[in-house]
């Protein structure tokens, strides 16, 4: 092990990390204004199906990038339908949804499969790239690297330090209050979720279009899970999440660089789990921490708002 | 009510069929031919086993808002129980073998529920999350041994062990695949029924999911009775796991669960909670598994439809759920 594998390692960590930032930033809007969606791993695949697809059949990474959100979006939209609209019982609106995301994106995506289409290329920062060791791991990347770091920084100004985060977080602590206050509840619980399922449409052409530039299906393979995790681990802050995408990225890019120079190859299924055991640690960790001192969870996080009746 | 979310959640994939060019009446002819032949009902019932199971364990932890998610690694920790039951007794009677199978991988199942019921009540760990994550831990588990020490020499490479002795394998009615797991399931559903209905655990489990807070003030022990709940929970998808293996696929093998575990999901929400009533829908989604086989080899549809038509369904009777609340609410004025 030397500097090419740790640079390796750490560029590949980057990468693995950023279609969980992108995610867990998104799921951080909708859970702070109390709208837990567990939908994210349909919703990545879907987004990951309708980018594949769409650089497929147009070549246009910019179009593909965007449908991908709006199909993702879409799938969101009909958790928030039933979430806020509906009242209804959100752990089990938002399972439906990933079991609907992935079953469409396999459905759908049976002809993409073995196909091959335009994918993202990196793009290098000048100057800063050619920096020895930061250059190759910070600066020659692509797009969407910059993209959802730029996304977490402004996303957590926003919440933290405008009117309108403030009016995002109150309706997700206190609803009852917010609407008081003349805060329409229902509009900014369904733009959040919206805005949750967008990002993690990109996640999933994150993961289509550069990760594993190819359809497969069931492709996301749990990432969604790990960034609901993350939102957790995050304590529902833009910022936390950089550091917690980031640390889950290198978890997964280690578990492929070791099997890359020949570790663990006789049983490569305890490497594979590695992601996942991480992530129940995590959220062990978390808790213990949380006995000790109640951190960000939003108060009224899974409970419908109902006008009058709280 | 849960019939008419059914209808809709079948109707509303018709532009879906339409979408990947297959003409939707006749993907509904193959759906419902399933259900009017003998060989497509008998192999509703067989499938129908691991999901029943599966679902009346589901039926459990759901009613005291215990959300677990991992019946599927549950299942395969009572499927890898058993045959490692298998491998250590190969020479004893049926009896005994059947019955140490049993034991063995409803004890894996429930210990695999164990661990997230352990971590939600004594560190508030979001359970969705571990229950999940243990399902990928168990799955890759079982993939280990499958591709690795257990793996049939003469296989031809691929992964799954070797065929079981024929004491190793439930008794079925000849000519089906419909194995002796059929009668555990059902003993199991009314077992459960009473658990619920008729004691006093059953009914800490009520006083538990409406109000966490009334459940302590009554003295109700959350850390005791999660873990009961889950160890049960957790080991009758032990036993669907051991029925698939013992009673069906013979063999343990790589991804010996199409996603019975999610479906078992569904299908406790469609049953509304009521092991009773998750009989008929297990037989119902059986079918429906029947029928995702025929769409995929008749009509060369993609194994997730069957996933397509659940997610249709489910997301229908959660949205029809606040109609229902919302009668109840009228009668009462």
């Amino acid at each position: 092990m030397d500097v090419a594998f740790f640079v390796s390692l750490l560029a590949h960590t980057v990468q693995a990390g950023t279609p969980l930032l992108l995610g867990t930033v998104g799921e951080i809007y909708a859970e702070r204004s109390g709208v837990l969606n567990l939908g994210v791993e349909g919703m990545m695949a879907m987004g990951a199906l309708t980018a594949f697809a769409t650089s497929f059949y147009t070549g246009n990474i910019g179009l593909a990038l965007a449908l991908a959100m709006i199909a993702a979006a879409l799938l969101s939209l009909v958790h928030a339908f039933l979430s806020i609209t509906m009242r209804a019982n959100q752990i089990v609106s938002g399972l439906a949804i990933t079991i609907l995301g992935l079953g469409l994106s396999g459905f759908l995506g049976k002809p993409m499969i073995g196909m091959t289409a335009l994918h993202l290329s990196s793009f290098s920062i000048p100057i800063l790239a050619d920096i020895p060791v930061v250059g190759p791991i910070l600066f020659s990347q692509d797009i969407l690297v910059y993209t959802s770091i730029f996304a977490a920084l402004v996303l957590w100004f926003v919440l933290f330090k405008t009117r309108l985060g403030l009016n995002v977080r109150s309706v997700g602590e206190n609803p009852a209050m917010a609407d008081s206050l003349g805060l329409n509840v229902y509009l900014i619980r369904y733009v959040c979720v919206l805005v949750g399922g967008a990002m993690a449409g990109l996640a999933g052409a994150y993961l289509s279009l550069l990760y594993t530039p190819l359809w497969i299906e069931g492709m996301t393979a749990g990432k969604g899970w790990i960034v609901i995790a993350l939102t957790i681990f995050a304590t529902w802050n833009p910022l936390r999440a950089i550091f917690g995408a980031y640390l889950f990225g290198g978890v997964i890019a280690l578990q492929f660089r070791l099997q890359a120079i020949g570790i663990g190859t006789e049983a490569p299924q305890f490497l594979l789990m590695l992601p996942y055991l991480t992530t129940i640690v995590a959220l062990v960790l978390i808790s213990l921490e949380a006995v000790r001192r109640r951190m960000g969870v939003p108060a009224a996080l899974g409970l419908p708002y109902v006008r009058g009746e709280s | 009510m849960p019939v008419v979310s059914l209808v809709l959640g079948f109707l509303s994939a018709a532009p879906l069929f339409l979408a990947v060019g297959v003409n939707p009446i006749l993907a509904y002819r193959q759906v419902l031919g399933v259900f009017v032949n003998v060989d497509g009902l008998t192999e509703s019932f067989t499938r129908a086993i691991p999901l029943l199971l599966a679902s009346i364990g589901l039926c459990l932890p759901f009613k005291m808002n215990f959300w677990n998610i991992g019946a599927e690694g549950q299942l395969f920790m009572g499927a890898f129980a058993a045959t490692a039951i298998v491998f250590m007794l190969p020479d004893s009677s049926a009896f005994v073998l059947l019955g140490s199978m049993m034991i063995a991988g409803f004890i894996f199942g429930g210990i695999w529920g164990l661990i997230p019921a352990y971590l939600k009540a004594r560190l508030e760990t979001n359970e969705v999350l571990t229950t999940l994550m243990l399902n990928f831990v168990a799955i890759l588990w079982v993939d280990y041994l499958v591709y690795g020490p257990w793996r049939d020499p003469e296989g031809f490479g691929f992964p799954l062990t070797p065929m079981f002795p024929l004491n190793a394998r439930l008794p079925w009615i000849p000519g089906t695949r419909i194995h002796a797991g059929l009668i555990v399931g059902l003993v199991c559903a009314v077992l459960v029924y009473i658990f619920l209905a008729r004691t006093r655990w059953g009914y800490e489990l009520k006083v538990t999911g409406e109000s966490r807070l009334a459940a302590k003030y009554a003295g109700i022990d959350y850390l005791k009775l999660t873990l009961l709940v889950m160890f049960i929970g957790g080991g009758l998808a032990g036993l669907a796991g051991m029925g698939l293996v013992s009673g069906i696929v013979l063999r343990l093998r790589h991804g010996i669960s199409p996603g019975y575990g999610f479906s078992a999901i569904i299908i406790a929400w469609l049953a509304r909670l009521n092991p009773l009533a998750a009989v008929p829908v297990s037989i119902l989604f059986g079918g429906l598994l029947v029928a995702g086989d025929a769409l995929q080899i008749g009509l060369g549809l993609a194994f997730a439809t069957t996933s397509v038509f659940q997610a249709l369904i489910l997301l229908f009777v959660v949205g029809a759920e606040v109609l229902t609340r919302y009668k109840v609410a009228l009668t009462w004025e």
